[in-house]
């Protein structure tokens, strides 16, 4: 049964009067908004914004990197260096970015609402991004902290004097606007459903978004309590995490990790959630295994919350545990691999156009499959001796937050950008860039696996001369890649005044999202949908042809 | 469109919890309980029961005091009455709380010479 | 600032209290349910990380646990166990009598909750104010200051062989000197210039000692070069104490929370605002108000009552 007279998903022919941009163009009412979409827009300048940030520090370890000797920056500096790094891009880029961008603008208009369950709490969440991000701004200009973005104790109790307090109140108080977030998902996936949508037509992206909500609500309060406490004894001194009076530097570590290996489940599944969409849609095919998908998001979530004892191997955790973990990671590895797999199946015999957004979809396929192979390695308490501390984790890290979450990130951004923005951007600059991101990834990360295994500890200033080509390497690929980074941010602001008007439905493709106008109204659908298809219904009765589809405009200025 | 279809909200097991008022001696019932409960907290636990096993006031405390949060939860706060999305709501936060309890104990508990070492 | 499509809601009969995301009343009863029932499980998820704390340090030192809860006054901790419960049940009949649409009802038994909330803050006060004077707040200079000749303290060796009075807890506290020289503010014979936490009584430890049922990291913890070392053990107290202030603490802001949660809803009852039809603000600060019970209920046993069967010998 098809449902063509109610909802047109060619393209809309007469255009809105008022989108969501155009309602309004006080500050006012962009700040004290309670839309949605424009909540997106909020968050994707700012998180933009600490994206280059974290970006410039990086770029300050790989020129300190290019020489093995401490030149550049002296010990101390360098120690802050890569903290800042860590901690603006973990909690102000990755945790926020898919689900506060692409999740805040997408989610109501993927399940046919007019807003999520809590508009006002949704902007709330805004702010407390923008406090908590401003205070630990305003701690890193200060000189900012040199713990390591772990925060380990007694190092950070004890014995720092950077900014631990203030960077920690950042954090504690950015945590809010996640839980928020969370919260709002959950409730709106739950409540808010457009008559028709059960959960099974619901788009992968949307259980993605579930499934990271639960990890969120479940995860973060934990990190709240463990940055508290680090406060407190910072001030007190009592000694819960100090050897010498009877405390446990590893109770530290295992309140932390129990929200931060959960934290990397939160960055990972909204990207999963935008590469299914990609897949399928760029395929033209319905995605394989839907429902296997849609469980692997929440039993990755569970599963999740089980693992994070393999970041304390060697931390001087019980060896029992330290095996139990072990058993749990390579057992969180499998959700992973099933959603791999219905990804491979659903190219195979696909309609494959090789959009920007597919080619993000298929180099996220590629890198994360090596990121969570090499995860795989480090699980393996044996292994796991050897590489601890040095690059090959630091490599592996970076192979799935960045080959996979930023890779994911983009993709999406390039997917959606036309009903975000109402514009086009070009086609032909999009894919050079989406090149030269993948080869300068590349470069810069793969021989820090071979220099991890070489021994090159991390989070020091300075290594051994023999391994500076590879480090050279590295940071050749570091200035590749920021290249590939910086071009999309010149051809989307120039598409923002100068590109093409999109229409609703520029890639011709069934999902709800592009029934409706580029940019949407501010209610988001003209008329409550009312949802009598499946979702990524290719065939013929959704109403789109192949060879439309294949013929269409592609802008490439 | 021939068929009514369903709302979201309709489609989902929606208890009209809102029509659904609790008698007055449920809540006096439980308030009861509660009372009770914590007095005899109190006293059981001037009296020395780890003579049966170590640990078994503690235990005895623990199950009182489980006792009365299923009170408190099932009857104060309407979960017994409640879709069962609410009810797994409920059982999630424990469990997981239990997830950090078990999972960082067991850490604690290998760390000596043997499993349980005291 | 959003237009809303107007004409979809001009034959709509807006419900007061309707939001303009939802579509009826049922939509948004049902989300702000399951909304704050997520915000509870991430509650529980917070007071968890220190019940985990708890747990990993009784664990380790039981004895210093139970030395210090036997200083905690339970009839106080009882008293705001009841207290809660009261507060409770007048909550549960607040919720009531909004479901039922009586507006006095409400707004008497929320204001009674809010004056057993209240209560509940004054004991925490009055508690607080007694460990100030006791010397066993755990951080150095919180402690009420006291001047004392000096030369008239016993020193650590002598007290570390002391078993102490295990009949009244607080007796132990007392070191035996002179009542007559007593800072003018203070009330305990016991020398603390600085204000830091000071823990004598190492009674409990001697006693699993000689009953051999001390736990490995206790066998650490307390003793140096094979002698109970009275400091260690205080160092351990000082955690539970610790643990004691930070729980209870961080309990009694989300009393103060929940106080002011209640006066705001104590107004808007008065104004008439909920009614049979729309009465979920109350429901939901009822949850939370329960919650924080539920909260205390598990503290009350876990940090007042875990030593007292150690008391007159006992313990195995």
């Amino acid at each position: 049964m098809q449902n063509i007279e109610a909802i047109n998903i060619k393209n809309i022919k007469e255009e809105p009067k008022v989108s969501y941009l155009t309602n309004g163009f006080t500050l006012k009412s962009w700040l004290l908004t309670k839309d949605h979409k424009r909540i997106a827009i909020l968050y994707l300048i700012t998180v933009s914004a600490f994206f280059a940030l974290g970006g410039i520090y990086a770029s300050l370890i790989r020129l300190e990197l290019l020489t093995p000797a401490s030149d550049l920056l002296q010990s101390a500096t360098y120690n802050r260096v890569f903290t800042q790094h860590g901690i603006i891009m973990v909690f102000f880029f990755l945790i926020p970015s898919i689900p506060a961008i692409l999740g805040n603008f997408l989610i109501p208009i993927m399940i046919g609402a007019k807003d999520l369950a809590f508009p006002r709490i949704n902007l709330l969440s805004w702010y407390f991004y923008m406090a908590g991000g401003g205070l630990t701004l305003y701690a890193l200009l200060q000189g900012g902290v040199d713990t390591g973005w772990t925060f380990y104790t007694p190092y950070s109790t004890t014995f720092s004097n950077g900014y631990v307090m203030a960077v920690g109140l950042g954090i504690f108080i950015n945590g809010f606007s996640s839980i928020l977030t969370g919260l709002n998902f959950i409730v709106t996936v739950h409540t808010m459903r457009a008559p028709g949508m059960t959960w099974f037509r619901l788009p992968l992206f949307v259980w993605a978004h579930y499934a990271t909500s639960l990890v969120m609500i479940l995860g973060t309060p934990v990190i709240a309590i463990t940055i508290l406490l680090m406060a407190l004894e910072r001030l007190a001194k009592i000694g819960i995490f100090d050897p010498a009076i009877g405390g446990d530097p590893i109770l530290f570590q295992h309140l932390f990790w129990f929200y931060s290996h959960p934290a990397v489940y939160i960055m990972i599944l909204p990207g999963m959630g935008v590469i299914s969409e990609l897949i399928s849609n760029f395929s033209r095919k319905k995605i394989f295994g839907y429902e296997f998908i849609a469980f692997s998001s929440i039993a990755i979530a569970v599963f999740g919350f089980l693992v994070w004892g393999h970041h304390m191997f060697v931390s001087g955790q019980s060896v029992y545990a330290g095996l139990v973990f072990s058993f749990l990671t390579m057992v969180v590895a499998i959700p992973s691999a099933i959603k791999v797999f219905n990804w491979a199946a659903t190219l195979y015999k696909g309609q494959i156009s090789y959009d920007t957004p597919m080619l993000y979809a298929l180099f996220f396929i590629g890198l994360f499959l090596i990121g969570g192979l090499t995860g795989l390695f480090l699980g393996s308490m044996g292994l796991t001796v050897h590489l601890t501390d040095t690059y090959f984790i630091v490599a592996h890290f970076h192979y799935v937050m960045v080959g996979g979450q930023v890779l994911a990130y983009l993709g999406g951004l390039h997917y959606w950008w036309s009903k975000i923005t109402g514009k086009m951007y070009s086609e032909f600059w999009s894919k050079i860039a989406a090149i030269i991101v993948f080869v300068g990834f590349n470069l810069t990360f793969f021989p820090q696996f071979i220099l991890g295994y070489l021994g090159m500890p991390r989070r020091y200033a300075s290594y051994p001369e023999e391994l500076q080509v590879l480090n050279i390497f590295s940071t050749a690929g570091a200035s590749i890649l920021a290249i590939g980074l910086i071009i999309p941010l010149i051809y989307f602001t120039y598409s923002i005044f100068f590109g093409a008007k999109a229409p609703s439905n520029p890639w011709m493709l069934p999902g709800l999202e592009w029934r409706t106008a580029s940019p949407p109204p501010t209610e988001n659908f003209e008329e409550t949908p009312i949802v009598t298809w499946e979702a990524y219904e290719f065939g013929e009765e959704s109403g789109l042809d192949l060879e439309d589809a294949r013929n269409r405009d592609r802008v490439t200025v | 469109m021939a068929e009514k279809i369903k709302t979201a909200t309709e489609s989902e097991s929606h208890q009209h919890e809102e029509h659904h008022v609790v008698p007055l001696s449920y809540y006096f019932m439980v308030f009861g309980v509660l009372v009770v409960g914590t007095i005899l907290t109190y006293f059981v636990a001037t009296i020395d029961l780890d003579t049966i096993f170590p640990g078994a006031n503690t235990l005895v405390a623990l199950l009182i005091a489980f006792f009365k949060m299923g009170c408190v939860v099932l009857i104060f706060m309407h979960v017994r009455w409640s879709s069962k999305l609410i009810w797994l709501t409920a059982i999630a936060g424990f469990f997981w709380l239990a997830i950090m309890f078990a999972f960082t104990m067991q850490d604690y508990l290998t760390r000596g010479a043997g499993v349980f070492t005291r | 600032m959003a237009t809303h499509a107007d004409a979809l809601h001009d034959d709509h009969y807006h419900a007061p209290g309707l939001q303009h995301q939802f579509e009826d009343m049922g939509q948004q009863q049902e989300s702000a349910s399951i909304g704050m029932w997520m915000f509870l499980v991430q509650e529980i998820m917070f007071f968890g990380g220190l019940f985990t704390v708890y747990l990993v340090f009784r664990s380790k030192y039981p004895m210093a646990f139970a030395a210090g809860s036997n200083h905690l006054d339970a009839f106080w901790g009882g008293l705001n166990t009841l207290v809660l419960i009261v507060s409770s049940l007048t909550m549960a009949l607040a919720v009531r009598s909004a479901q039922l649409g009586r507006r006095n009802a409400q707004v008497i038994f929320i204001v009674v909750t809010m004056i057993f909330g209240t209560v509940f803050l004054a004991v925490k006060a009055i508690e607080y104010t007694a460990k100030y004077k006791e010397g066993i707040v755990p951080v150095a200079g919180l402690n009420m200051k006291t001047a004392k000749t000096p030369g008239t303290y016993p020193n650590a060796r002598e007290l570390s062989t002391r078993t102490g009075d295990t009949q009244d807890p607080k007796e132990s506290l007392n070191t035996g000197v002179s009542e007559a020289n007593t800072h003018e503010t203070g009330e305990h014979s016991y020398y603390n210039p600085g204000g830091t936490f000071v823990w004598t009584d190492v009674s409990l430890a001697v006693q699993a000692q000689q009953g051999n049922y001390l736990t490995e990291s206790e066998k650490i913890g307390y003793f140096s070069n094979g002698e109970l070392n009275a400091n260690k053990f205080r160092d351990k107290v000082r955690i539970f104490f610790w643990i004691y202030f930070v729980m209870t603490g961080l309990h009694a802001l989300h009393m103060i929370i929940g106080l002011g949660l209640m006066a705001w809803l104590a107004w808007k009852a008065w104004m008439g605002t909920y009614t049979a039809d729309y009465y979920s603000p109350v429901e939901m600060s009822g949850l939370y108000w329960h919650f924080v019970d539920i909260v205390w209920i598990f503290l009350f046993p876990l940090l007042y009552l875990l030593g007292r069967h150690f008391l007159h010998g006992g313990g195995h």
